[in-house]
């Protein structure tokens, strides 16, 4: 059986007019999408600018804030009064020996961290009704602030922790002082990325493996070399206690005329 | 003055209950009932004819006789953390004591004081009371003979601090009997309270430096052989921070005061006692190890606070063997400088500072035994490390006014 074609069924249009309307067709295409992000990023202006004049008012009246603080407490000489109160313990946190410094600069970075929380809630209010970008760009935004305070804060306390284990282990006289102060710094490291990681919500459940399998790693690393290089010293250590007598933190009973010729009396 | 009081028990005071004033008190420490008598004992020996209060924190030792004493007992407002040194509490407790007493000097005695001999308890009270011909210092500091492995920490850097700092040639700065006239008591008190109202009751306190900063005069007094008590805590890491670090501390707050150029009152030198070399070699080695650890381990932290030219010295002890390992006074002397304008700068954190200092002492301490072991007489030693302290001391100030200056 033939079919007969129809031709009129599917009526081929002219060449050129076809591929002057695909052209317009994307030409509009295009158009529309510049006019998009055009219109995007001429709705963002006002909320960043908002950010900014936020940040940069809140940071100029931080500046004036400090420079007048410094100049009150100067003129009160409160540098000399903390002096005298050294035992309070204030002055370990005070750069430079200044408490007025440290006043100072306390005032600036707070008025610039509250410029940097008045921005972004401007900067979020501002794209209350665009629900994508707010979706999105914002808790992302406000996320890598955390994150990096986060990596930060991790990094300080990797190098305090590795410096104070090292410090103690070369006093305790451990021969692998050094590798147990990199496995800790390297510990609070791993945990750190972990956290910024999982804060800026990147990679799900394969961090948390990698993180559980990394972890786990070292601490065993740490546990079998430790283990297996101090078994002898803990042997050691532990027939001495035991065969060790009762010793006096102080010698009541000893003659003053026949101090110990061979104790090494550090005090 | 101060905000606590000190309490006498008037059920406890003995014998002449009816006086008020003595021309001299003395406080002693916590003892036991034999201590206590002992130390009474040679309290009467020495004040046989003199108006001597003696008070204690013991209500059983002031019921025993004690024929020409006057013995009370009082209650501290705070107890006394029964330290192995003066602690801040102490201070505050004999001041009080003073002012209830009308007491015109003092006579401060630490633990184990039934070890001193009534001829020193004589000199030390005698030093701030004067004589017919003289008047009474400030401070009396006792000056022990000890042996020459004794009171290491003192030696290697509380004696040539104080001495090149504050021009104070007392032997033992962190001397734990002293002499005391009024004025001193009642600065040394303010000092105290400062720490106390804190809660800091174990808190040193730097009577030198203070006498010295004051204006006031500061002798010390021969007191022979005495038991010095050590500290309960067996970390020497924990206990040299802690007494170092208190000291730096002092030294900071009186930075305007040692900057000034001081001359050092002349040092006697005191008869040491008979140094036995036997054990030497065993002694030394854990201390030549422990430092060439530190060596192969610390030196990235050391480097933050050393200039190059003491990392080079420390770079040849660490391969130098226990024959010929001798550290020498100006490398020390330049250490402890370093570490002491580290503190100040805060280089590196305090705890940190202070506890790499410990294995560079113990490298000091073995050169000070290897050498004394060799036939040098160890107080020729000190004196000669106080010396070199005092001759580096324009580095130190330069540095404490300009730290940011090359510094090879």
């Amino acid at each position: 059986m033939q079919i007969a074609l129809q031709p009129d069924q599917y009526p081929a249009p002219p060449a050129y007019p076809e591929n002057l309307s695909m052209w317009h067709q994307m030409s509009d295409a295009l158009h529309q999408s510049v006019l998009r992000v055009a219109s995007l990023l001429i709705s963002i202006l006002p909320g960043l600018l908002a950010f900014i004049l936020a940040l940069g008012i809140l940071t100029a009246i931080g500046v004036l804030l400090s420079y007048l603080l410094r100049r009150g407490l100067t003129a009160a000489k409160f540098d000399d009064r903390m002096a005298r109160k050294q035992s309070t313990g204030i002055s370990d946190w005070s750069p430079d020996h200044s408490p007025t410094a440290l006043a100072g600069r306390f005032t600036f970075w707070g008025c610039v961290v509250l410029g940097l929380i008045i921005g972004i809630s401007a900067f979020d209010a501002s794209y209350a009704n665009n629900s994508e970008l707010t979706m999105s760009l914002l808790p992302f935004l406000t996320r890598t602030v955390g994150a990096v305070l986060l990596l930060f804060a991790g990094n300080l306390i990797a190098r305090f922790l590795a410096r104070t284990v090292l410090i103690g282990a070369v006093n305790t006289q451990l021969q692998y002082a050094r590798f147990l102060s990199m496995g800790v710094k390297w510990l609070v490291l791993v945990l750190t990325a972990a956290m910024v990681l999982d804060h800026l919500q990147i990679g799900g459940t394969i961090v948390e493996l990698a993180f559980g399998i990394l972890f786990g790693g070292i601490v065993l690393t740490l546990s079998l070399a430790v283990g297996l290089g101090s078994r002898e010293l803990v042997t050691r250590s532990l027939e001495r206690t035991a065969e060790r007598p009762e010793r006096r933190p102080f010698a009541v009973n000893q003659s003053p005329t026949e101090p110990s010729e061979s104790a090494l009396r550090h005090f | 003055m101060a905000t606590t009081s000190t309490t006498v028990d008037p059920h406890h005071s003995a014998q002449h209950p009816h006086k008020t004033q003595a021309a001299l008190l003395v406080s002693l420490p916590s003892l036991t009932q034999d201590a206590a008598r002992d130390l009474l004992t040679h309290l009467a020996e020495a004040f046989a004819a003199k108006s001597v209060m003696v008070a204690t924190p013991d209500a059983d030792v002031a019921l025993l006789e004690t024929p020409s004493l006057r013995v009370v007992a009082y209650t501290p407002a705070v107890p006394s953390p029964g330290s192995w040194s003066l602690t801040a509490t102490d201070f505050l407790t004999v001041h009080e004591l003073a002012q209830q007493h009308q007491a015109s000097s003092m006579l401060l005695l630490g633990p184990e004081a039934q070890s001193l001999t009534a001829q020193a308890l004589h000199g030390l009270a005698e030093a701030v009371q004067g004589t017919a011909g003289s008047n009474g210092c400030d401070l009396a500091t006792a000056r022990y003979s000890l042996q020459a492995r004794s009171g290491l920490v003192n030696s290697a850097i509380l004696y040539p601090l104080s001495r090149a700092l504050f021009g104070a040639a007392a032997r033992f700065p962190l001397a734990i009997d002293l002499g005391l006239s009024t004025r001193l008591a009642a600065r040394l008190a303010a000092a105290a309270q400062r720490f106390t109202a804190a809660n800091q009751h174990e808190a040193l306190l730097w009577p030198v430096s203070e006498a010295a900063v004051a204006g006031f005069t500061i002798t010390q007094v021969e007191a022979g052989v005495r038991l010095l008590p050590q500290p309960t805590v067996h970390d020497l890491n924990g206990i040299l921070a802690h007494v170092t670090g208190s000291f730096f501390s002092d030294i900071d707050a009186k930075a305007a005061f040692w900057q000034r150029s001081r001359v050092a009152q002349p040092a006697r030198l005191a008869d040491p006692l008979a140094v036995s070399g036997m054990h030497t070699r065993d002694e030394v080695q854990p201390m030549l190890e422990a430092f060439r650890n530190a060596y192969g381990n610390l030196s990235e932290i050391w480097s933050l606070v050393l200039p190059p030219q003491s990392l080079l010295g420390l770079k040849r002890l660490s391969v130098l063997s226990a024959e010929t390992f001798i550290m020498p006074d100006s490398l020390w002397a330049r250490i402890v400088y370093d570490f002491l304008l580290a503190y100040r700068l805060r280089t590196i954190n305090r705890g940190h500072l202070l506890g790499a200092l410990t294995p560079l002492y113990l490298a000091w301490v073995a050169s000070h035994i290897l050498q004394t072991s060799s036939g040098r007489d160890p107080e020729q030693h000190i004196e000669a490390l106080a010396a070199a302290f005092e001759t580096d001391k324009p580095y130190l100030v330069s540095r404490w006014r300009w730290p940011d200056r090359f510094n090879p």
